[in-house]
């Protein structure tokens, strides 16, 4: 499972991320990071873009981007 | 602050670095420091350049202080992302710095001494200015000082950016540092950076565990660095989980709302467009009063000389024609400073993704978009915050359309001519005129996108990664200094080009017959004779000679002559458009103020050998559909050139919406006219 497949309100841990995906480094310089604590607070519009916490800051990104984190 | 006074004494003087992530408090510190005579440039949306100025002169620092944009790392993953990087180290005009300040948000601390550790690794002489205290103890945190300055071996100075408590501290630890030799830079892009990432992570997160300790939920008090609490407390605690803020969450669930979100956003959007009209309209009228109580003091005072002409006529007036809108200039971008320092443009641009996303545009288009209704040249600038080259260039080609804020006064003039100056239907109108140029954009873009293989030539992948910052009380002092800096660089930018071209105008129009020979057969009053030279003198002039030539491109839009001088001197700026047509159309009546007396001239305009008005609706109207799509800025070109790398964008920018003015134009007039509307 991917961090884009959360339901509003879910928290899951980060287990990895897919470094060949071309977002990856962006994802993890935000602070995305195995281990972490995320949990999807937002879906706008059309279900994209999400929002995310992690680290106490919240974090806006498509759901393309979201699929390179593995929960 | 003339940076070229601070470039030849670069040798002596010491240079201090401004760098942080975004929304750290960067800029803010940067404006307490360098008080109101700072240089920046400070646009909604994001510092975008590098700025310099000197430190306040009570801080008796022999420095200057440079603001640098906002990094998330240091490891750049495009190519405009490593310029800002290589500048930070070595700016080309600047030099590298001394010494580094570096902001860190403490209620985000993990994520931002991320930044720290990688400018620390680099070996550069670094201090830590450590913002937003005061929101880590909302959450429930506080945090040593000491400590973190232990773990990080370099100065931490608690500020607050709210207050400018501890500024003096930060001062100190910058005089301090500055006295310690210059330490050797050694940085270099390393392509691991999966596992380094993760690793720069795995200490910030050790750091943010040994730092903070709990203080109970909303606790107020605040101690300076109390070591012996800390011990006290540390100890209960386990591992440190910071949450994100709690009214911000709440207010999130509103405004990123799948409903009420894009309802809030479209009424905030329109509010701001009409409010531009009517909350300028008294101060407008103020500014009026004083140009037309000095063009007419003038007159009285010199008389009816070729001087009093091109003072009041010439000079006063075009100046003034242009001045009055600076009230609405600067309604624009206190608005939009506001909007920027709530937080809130950070979910706008969340909120507009998906949509813009499928015309080959980003959400992150939106800010650079937005500030495109100011002026073109610092959005184009803004557009580096986006990754993606298809995007980011298609971002920039669509800029022009948007209407800036030099359009303002053609259209204030051409809707008062339209709408009699009510200043309800003008601004309702002009939200109409705003969201025909958005609509218009983004159907450009949407077909541009389709054949983009063709124009723009370049392939990306596409992202969206945004923070969103916390939302607050916008820090008023800033975004009032912001504005006056904006319009500050309005009337700089504008002012020297509008006088230049009101001489040459009034030069033009005045000669080479000034003194006309009038017949009077006895049956003329003495104004009649007065106003029988001046169009005498206009017919011979060496601008209706110019005239001549453009007439024939002009005809076939039901314009002559005279709107075609106009609108070739818009090319040094659009706002010009409105002196010269003032001077052009002679605005002899100095009783009325300004803009009824360019609408009375307007109104009297006759075509040339007809009794048909000049000016009708159908006629204005097309004038307006003209300055929505008409490229007719020189600056503008210059900056899509430098930001694309080449003139291929820039030409095509030229061109394709130039044809398209003229084209538009030619179909509404002629389209109104066959419904029946002249
Ligand atoms: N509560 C609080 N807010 C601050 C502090 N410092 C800055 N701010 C606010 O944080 C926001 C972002 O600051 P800004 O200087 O624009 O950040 P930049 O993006 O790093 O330039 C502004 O609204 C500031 O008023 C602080 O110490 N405490
Ligand atoms: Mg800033």
């Amino acid at each position: 499972m991917t961090a884009a497949d959360l339901e509003f309100g879910q928290k899951a841990t980060i287990r990895n991320i897919d470094l060949t995906h071309p977002s990856s480094q962006r994802i993890l310089e935000f602070g995305f990071t195995p281990g972490q604590e995320i949990e999807l607070l937002n879906k706008t519009l059309f279900n994209d873009p999400i929002s995310i916490s992690v680290r106490g800051s919240l974090i806006a990104l498509r759901k393309d981007d979201a699929e390179s984190i593995q929960i | 602050m003339p940076v070229s006074s601070l470039n030849s004494q670069k040798q002596k003087t010491s240079l201090v670095t401004l760098v942080g992530p975004p929304n750290s408090g960067k800029s803010t510190l940067y404006n307490l420091l360098s008080g109101s005579k700072a240089k920046t440039v400070n646009y909604p949306g994001s510092t975008i350049e590098y700025s310099i100025s000197r430190f306040l002169k009570h801080f008796d620092v022999q420095a200057a202080l440079v603001d640098s944009p906002g990094i998330v790392s240091l490891m750049p993953d495009s190519p405009e992302e490593k310029l800002s990087i290589d500048y930070l180290f070595s700016h080309p005009k600047y030099g590298s710095p001394d010494l580094i300040v570096i902001t860190a948000d403490a209620s985000q601390l993990s994520r931002h001494l991320f930044l720290v550790q990688q400018v620390i690794d680099t070996n550069a002489k670094v201090i830590v200015a450590l913002t937003m205290i005061d929101l880590l103890n909302k959450k429930g945190y506080d945090i040593s000082v000491n400590r973190l300055n232990q773990l990080l071996k370099c100065d931490v100075i608690p500020v607050n950016g709210r207050n400018g408590k501890g500024l003096d501290n930060l001062i100190d630890s910058i005089k301090k540092n500055l006295k310690k030799k210059k330490s050797k830079v050694i940085y270099n892009y390393k392509n691991d950076y999966g596992t380094k990432l993760v690793d720069i992570y795995k200490t910030t997160e050790f750091i943010e565990n040994e730092v903070l300790y709990p203080i109970g939920e909303g606790a107020k008090q605040k101690t300076a660095d109390n070591d012996l609490l800390y011990d006290e407390l540390k100890i209960k605690s386990d591992i440190i989980k910071i949450k994100p803020d709690e009214r911000t969450l709440k207010l999130d669930r509103l405004f990123l709302n799948k409903y009420w979100g894009i309802l809030i956003f479209l009424l905030i959007m329109a509010s701001v467009f009409t409010s531009i009209f009517w909350l300028a309209a008294p101060l407008m009228d103020i500014v009026d009063l004083l140009f037309t109580t000095l063009s007419n003091n003038v007159t009285t005072l010199f008389g009816e000389t070729w001087f009093s002409n091109l003072l009041s006529d010439g000079i006063i007036t075009g100046v003034g024609s242009v001045l009055i809108f600076i009230p609405q200039i600067m309604i624009l971008f206190l608005l939009l400073g506001f909007l920027e320092d709530t937080g809130y443009l950070a979910r706008g641009a969340m909120l507009v993704d998906r949509p813009l996303s499928k015309i080959g545009l980003n959400g992150k288009s939106f800010v650079p978009m937005l500030s495109g209704f100011a002026c073109a040249i610092p959005a184009i600038m803004a557009t580096r915050t986006i990754k993606n080259k298809k995007e980011r260039f298609l971002t920039i080609f669509i800029i022009p359309l948007m209407s800036c804020s030099a359009r303002l006064p053609v259209y204030a003039l051409l809707l008062a001519f339209l709408l009699h100056g009510s200043p309800f239907l003008s601004g309702i109108t002009l939200a109409l005129i705003y969201l025909f140029s958005i609509t218009s954009s983004l159907i450009i873009a949407g077909i541009i996108n389709k054949y983009q293989s063709k124009i723009i030539k370049v392939k990306d992948s596409s992202s969206f990664i945004l923070e969103l910052p916390t939302y607050r009380l916008p820090n008023i002092k800033n975004v009032i200094r912001n504005t006056i800096t904006n319009a500050n660089h309005y009337v700089k930018r504008a002012g020297p080009i509008i006088i230049i071209f009101s001489l040459v105008i009034w030069f033009l129009t005045y000669f080479p017959n000034s003194n006309p020979v009038i017949t009077n057969s006895g049956d003329l009053s003495k104004k009649e004779v007065l106003e029988l030279k001046s169009s005498e003198r206009l017919t011979n002039s060496y601008a209706s000679m110019i005239g001549n030539f453009i007439e024939p491109v002009m005809k076939p839009l039901g314009m002559d002559w005279r709107i075609g001088v106009s609108i070739i001197t818009t090319f040094a700026a659009r706002e010009v458009f409105v002196s010269s047509m003032a001077m052009i159309f002679k605005v002899t009546d100095t009783e009325g103020d300004l803009r009824t007396s360019i609408v009375d001239a307007m109104k009297n305009a006759k075509i040339k050998d007809t009794n048909k008005k000049l000016f009708t609706t159908s006629t204005v109207i097309g004038l307006i559909v003209f300055f929505v799509f008409a490229l007719q800025c020189i600056s503008t070109i210059a900056v899509s050139k430098k930001e694309t790398g080449g003139w291929r964008l820039p030409i095509l920018q030229l061109v394709i919406f130039t044809t398209m003015a003229y084209v538009l134009t030619f179909i509404t007039v002629n389209g109104l006219k066959l419904f029946g509307v002249e």
